[in-house]
C-alpha cells in the first residue's frame, strides 16, 4: 500500500514474563484514514499501539513510518512522538499536572517550542475538545469524560499527524461518546489519521474507514468494516455482529431487502433513514 | 481538602503568586521583627484579616484549617510554660510553671502564631500549581519540584482509589468486625502498593509518549496586572515590617 503512513511488518513482541503479545503482526495504516482496531481483551491492541509510538520496540519484525524503519535513537523518538500522538485508556494514568492548562502544555513544552507558540497550541487544543472554559480548573475536579478530553487536548497540542487512541469510549456515557465521536470527526476532516482501539462494534462499523481485527496477537482481518465485520469468523471471534448489520439481515428475512434496494446502512441513523425511504417507495408502489 | 477548596475559590485566586508569596514572606519577616508579643499578635491579626476579609475566606473555614496547627502550637506553648517534676516529695509528680521565662515564651508563641498566619495566607489563597511555579522561579531544584507535582496529582488519584476500595470492601462486609477491619485494611494497603507501582509505570509511559526526556515542563500560568499586584504586595508587606519594627 503506497499511501501507508505507518506500517508493521511481521512484528512480534514478547513481554518479560514470556507472554507473546504480538505474533507476526503485519498492518498498514493508511494516511488520512479512520482505522478501528477490534479484538478481545489481551488480543494485543495496546501492545501494537505502543509500537506505533515507539514506546515498545519489536522483538522481531519492524515498524516503518512513511516507508522508513523507525529510528529508536533519542532524536528519532522525539521526531516520531511529535508525529504520532497517543491517548491512553485511563486518563488518570496520563494526566500529570493538577491544572488542565498546564497538563495540555506538557507535550509542546517537551518539544522545546517557544512559550508563545505553546500558549497558542494549548488554547487551540482546548478549543478543539471544548474545554476552554475549564482550562483553569484542577484536573481532579473534572468528570471522567472531561479528563478524557483533556488527554486528547494534551496530544492535539503537539499537532501530530496521527492520533492513536486506546479505547477512548470506555467508561463514557452515550452523550459523551457522541461528543467524542464529533471531536474525532472534526480531527479527521482536518486531515488527521486516526487509529482507535475499541470494543464497540457499532461504533467501528459506523465510523471507521478501515477495521482491523486482532486475535491472540495476530491480525485476523483488515479491510472496510462493511466487508470485514460481516464475516462469520470475525463475528465469532468478536462474539457479536454490528447491530445495524443484524437488523438489516433480519429485515431481509421478512422480505424487507434494504441491500437489494441499494441501501448499505452503517449507523443507526442511516438504518432509520433507509427504512423510512424503503417504506415510502413500497407505499408508492 | 478545605485548603484546596479555598485556594481555588478565593477572591485573590487570579492574583500573581509572586505578589502573594512576597506578602507572606513579609509577614514572616515582620513576625520575627516584632519586638513584643503584642506586636506579633497584631501582625497575626493583620495577616488573618487579609486572608478572611481580603481574599474572602469564610472565618469558620479559616479556623477549621488552622485548628490542627493551632492545637500543635498550644501543646508546644503549654509544654514550655509548665514542666513536670518527678523528683518531688512522696514520689508524686509536681507541675512547675516557668514563671521567669513567661516573657520569652510569650514572644516565641506569638511569633509562631504570626508565622502560621503568614503561611495560611499563602496556602489558602494560592493553588499548589501556582506555589510550585513560584518555587520554580525561586530556582528550587527541578527534581524536588517534579516530585511535588507528581505527589500532588497522585494524592488525588490515590485518595479516589482508597475511597473506591473501602466502598467495595464495606459492601462485602469487610469492616463488619474489628478482626475483619484489620484484615481489610491490610489488603487495602497491599492493593495500594501494587496500584502505586502500576500507576508509576503508566505515568512513565504516558510521559514518554509525549516526548518527555526527564524534567517535567509545564507552561507557567499567566496573571493579569502582575507587576501592579507585586507593587501593592510589596508596599503592604513593607508597611507590615515597618509596623513590627517601630512598635514597642
Amino acid at each position: 500500500m503506497s499511501d501507508a503512513i505507518l506500517k508493521l511488518e511481521d512484528v512480534c513482541y514478547l513481554y518479560a514474563d514470556g507472554t507473546r503479545a504480538l505474533d507476526g503482526c503485519s498492518l498498514a495504516i493508511r494516511r488520512g484514514a479512520r482505522t478501528a482496531v477490534l479484538g478481545a481483551n489481551g488480543a494485543g491492541k495496546t501492545t501494537m499501539f505502543l509500537h506505533l509510538n515507539g514506546i515498545l520496540r519489536p522483538t522481531a519484525g519492524r515498524v516503518l513510518c512513511e516507508g522508513t524503519p523507525l529510528d529508536y535513537s533519542r532524536n528519532g523518538m522525539r521526531r516520531l512522538r511529535s508525529r504520532v500522538g497517543m491517548v491512553f485508556q485511563n486518563p488518570d494514568s496520563q494526566l500529570f499536572s493538577a491544572s488542565v492548562r498546564e497538563d495540555v502544555s506538557f507535550g509542546p513544552m517537551n518539544m522545546g517550542l517557544p512559550e508563545a507558540a505553546v500558549r497558542q497550541r494549548v488554547e487551540e487544543a482546548l478549543c478543539a475538545v471544548g474545554m476552554t472554559d475549564s482550562a483553569e480548573k484542577p484536573v481532579h475536579n473534572l468528570s471522567y469524560g472531561q479528563k478524557k478530553r483533556v488527554c486528547i487536548a494534551g496530544v492535539l497540542a503537539m499537532q501530530p499527524e496521527i492520533v492513536v487512541l486506546d479505547e477512548p469510549m470506555a467508561g463514557l456515557d452515550a452523550a459523551m461518546q457522541e461528543e467524542l465521536t464529533t471531536i474525532l470527526e472534526k480531527l479527521h476532516s482536518g486531515g488527521m489519521t486516526i487509529v482507535v482501539a475499541t470494543h464497540d462494534l457499532d461504533f467501528a462499523y459506523g465510523w471507521a474507514d478501515e477495521s482491523v481485527v486482532m486475535e491472540a496477537g495476530r491480525l485476523l482481518a483488515h479491510g472496510p468494516p462493511a466487508e470485514i465485520l460481516r464475516r462469520g469468523e470475525v463475528q465469532s471471534t468478536l462474539g457479536a455482529a454490528p447491530l445495524v448489520e443484524e437488523i438489516t439481515r433480519s429485515l431481509s428475512l421478512i422480505g424487507i431487502d434494504l441491500r437489494g434496494k441499494g441501501y448499505l446502512p452503517r449507523s443507526r441513523k442511516e438504518l432509520l433513514k433507509a427504512i423510512s425511504e424503503y417504506a415510502g417507495q413500497e407505499g408508492r408502489a | 481538602m478545605l485548603t484546596e477548596q479555598s485556594a481555588y475559590s478565593n477572591r485573590w485566586r487570579r492574583v500573581s503568586p509572586i505578589a502573594k508569596g512576597f506578602f507572606s514572606l513579609c509577614g514572616t519577616i515582620a513576625a520575627f521583627a516584632a519586638g513584643s508579643p503584642r506586636t506579633a499578635l497584631l501582625i497575626a491579626l493583620i495577616l488573618a484579616a487579609a486572608t478572611i476579609c481580603g481574599a474572602g475566606i469564610p472565618p469558620l473555614r479559616y479556623l477549621r484549617v488552622a485548628a490542627p496547627a493551632l492545637l500543635f502550637l498550644a501543646a508546644s506553648c503549654l509544654s514550655l510554660v509548665f514542666s513536670l517534676d518527678f523528683a518531688g516529695t512522696a514520689g508524686a509528680p509536681a507541675i512547675h510553671p516557668a514563671t521567669a521565662e513567661f516573657p520569652r515564651i510569650a514572644q516565641v508563641c506569638s511569633r509562631s502564631l504570626a508565622c502560621l498566619t503568614a503561611l495560611l495566607f499563602l496556602s489558602l489563597t494560592t493553588p499548589l500549581p501556582d506555589i510550585i511555579t513560584l518555587l520554580r522561579r525561586c530556582k528550587l531544584p527541578d527534581t524536588l519540584l517534579d516530585l511535588m507535582v507528581l505527589c500532588y496529582r497522585t494524592l488525588f488519584v490515590l485518595s479516589e482509589a482508597v475511597h473506591e476500595t473501602i466502598t467495595a470492601q464495606s459492601a462485602r462486609l469487610g469492616y463488619a468486625s474489628f478482626r475483619l477491619s484489620l484484615r481489610s485494611l491490610g489488603s487495602l494497603l497491599a492493593n495500594l502498593t501494587v496500584q502505586v507501582w502500576q500507576r508509576s509505570q503508566s505515568l512513565h509511559l504516558a510521559a514518554l509518549a509525549r516526548n518527555n526526556d526527564g524534567a517535567l515542563r509545564f507552561l507557567e500560568s499567566s496573571h493579569a496586572n502582575a507587576s501592579k499586584s507585586i507593587s501593592i504586595a510589596a508596599g503592604a508587606g513593607a508597611l507590615m515590617i515597618a509596623l513590627a519594627v517601630t512598635l514597642p
